[in-house]
């Protein structure tokens, strides 16, 4: 085996993965789609801290505190476009970025992270439109890119801020609860539920195990996609002593007359 | 071979079908139904890829044979070891087909997008790994593969090199490892690497610049000697 070749056993098992994965992938395949920040869809969302631009934000231990440092640019614009955002200052460490769609599409930031919105959508409040996201300032870089193939309108909101990641707290059975960082996952990870009335936690192992990102292997994803087409998947919401229950987190976006919400208790998914 | 199923199978309806009295005869267009399996052409590619697109697995087990050696040396240049280089490999094809509907094609190809989702993956291999760390973990590798520093000795020039390369693109944005990269190996424009970035070819031209010049500072002398040194043609 040369150095410029890859290993032929691990080439041939890994061509083999990614055949069985897409011949068990369903066709109608469900779309998880990637909502953060002041974006509440459903009543729901995984918190995951940037509030710079989203007053009234929950803000639980760990989340990052952005302090602004600049004046708010505000920029409407079709298409694909880029923002200038003028010269950062020295304790500038990321952008916060909140993002609007105008009309359908989907809108991409220079991380890949997207926004898409539908018809239904565009009938929904500005704020259930919006996704926030907060991502590091690179040297040099002083505007936003914004990438949208079609015409496309949307408006975005940019600040530079300082960021400070707080620690997680620690409950009395040894368990950190908080918002999910750069440091990784608590065990016990904040979420809002009921249109951000009540704020709690879940935990990061029920939440794996519903997100499907404890599969081992192509036929346990089928297994995944089987137990969870069609279907929301509802895990317990605890107050931070991580045993006291005060909701239900639902996961998932099956809607229409045959969508049904279950326990992940109920699934027979491994985990 | 599957195709030739997908065939036999067609050309088996289609006789039922034109053997039936009771029925009129019905043509069956069998290119309809035949998976493209080797990639050769940009127009292959684009072919392959839409039937990736409907859930061929053939089609995209032919872009991976397409792709996977061009994305493993890529991968090479970033990573410290053969192993981590292979679950580069691992991960950007999976990330290809999980993120499937929002690839962005340059020309036809997704090697691009693979190559700068391969630079990202390797940037941060246990964050963005994590995904699919226990499927990865499970296939098979050579008994004995080689470490980096094996390697060393015997293709020491080569790899010596790589690693003053890779330390010096250690100080850079993925975004601009993957402009530099891209561009001064793998034959792309910067108009092209801008297009896998979703950024403007504009912005890719500035920031290459910049990069370049932030890694002919790194290199030193071994700039002018890594083919990456301040070559303005490709842009």
């Amino acid at each position: 085996m040369s150095m410029l070749e890859m290993d032929p056993i691990f080439s041939t098992a890994l061509r083999g993965a990614l055949a069985a994965m897409v011949k068990n992938t369903p066709r109608a395949r469900r779309r998880w789609r990637w909502r953060v920040g002041t974006g509440v869809f459903a009543g729901l969302t995984l918190v995951a801290g940037g509030a710079a631009l989203a007053t009234g934000v929950f803000s639980p231990p760990g989340a990052p505190l952005d302090s602004p440092l600049a004046k708010i640019v505000t920029a409407t614009r079709t298409g694909t476009a880029t923002i200038a955002l003028g010269n950062p200052s020295a304790t500038s460490t990321d952008l916060s970025l909140s993002l609007t769609c105008l009309t359908v599409g989907t809108f991409y930031f220079p991380n890949g992270s997207s926004l898409s919105c539908d018809t239904a959508d565009m009938s929904q409040p500005p704020i259930n439109r919006t996704a926030s996201e907060v991502v590091p300032l690179a040297a040099g870089v002083d505007s936003v890119v914004v990438t949208n193939g079609a015409d496309n309108s949307w408006t975005l909101q940019a600040t530079y801020v300082n960021q400070i990641v707080t620690p997680w707290g620690v409950n009395a059975n040894g368990q950190t609860y908080g918002a999910t960082n750069q440091n990784g996952t608590p065990d016990l990870v904040a979420v809002v539920i009921d249109q951000g009335t009540i704020h709690g936690y879940v935990k990061a192992s029920d939440l794996s195990c519903a997100e499907g990102g404890d599969v081992k292997s192509p036929a346990e994803a089928l297994t995944w996609d089987k137990e969870s087409r069609n279907r929301n998947i509802s895990i317990p919401v605890f107050e931070s002593d991580g045993t006291t229950v005060i909701g239900k987190f639902i996961m998932g976006d099956a809607e229409g007359s045959t969508a049904v919400t279950v326990p992940l208790s109920s699934l027979a998914l491994g985990c | 071979m599957e195709s030739t199923s997908r065939d036999d199978r067609a050309s088996s309806l289609a006789s039922r079908f034109n053997d039936c009295p009771a029925r009129p005869r019905i043509r069956v267009t069998l290119s309809l139904v035949r998976t493209v399996l080797h990639v050769n052409t940009s127009q292959d590619e684009a072919a392959a890829w839409a039937n990736v697109l409907r859930g061929d697995g053939d089609a995209f087990v032919a872009i991976f044979d397409q792709h996977r050696d061009r994305t493993y040396r890529h991968a090479l240049r970033l990573t410290e070891n053969i192993h981590d280089a292979e679950d580069v490999v691992a991960g950007a094809f999976l990330e290809l087909w999980r993120r499937r509907q929002s690839v962005r094609l340059v020309e036809g190809s997704v090697l691009p997008w693979l190559l700068v989702t391969g630079t990202n993956l390797s940037r941060n291999m246990t964050r963005s790994l994590r995904r699919y760390r226990s499927l990865v973990a499970l296939l098979p590798r050579s008994e004995g593969a080689q470490s980096a520093e094996d390697v060393v000795v015997r293709q020491i020039e080569e790899l010596r090199l790589t690693i003053k390369i890779r330390e010096a693109l250690d100080g850079l944005s993925p975004s601009d490892v993957a402009l530099i990269t891209l561009t001064a190996y793998e034959g792309y424009s910067s108009a092209q690497v801008a297009t896998a970035l979703g950024i403007s070819p504009g912005a890719a031209r500035t920031r290459l610049h910049r990069a370049r010049s932030r890694m002919g500072e790194a290199l030193g002398v071994l700039g002018t000697e890594s083919g990456i040194s301040m070559k303005e043609s490709s842009l």
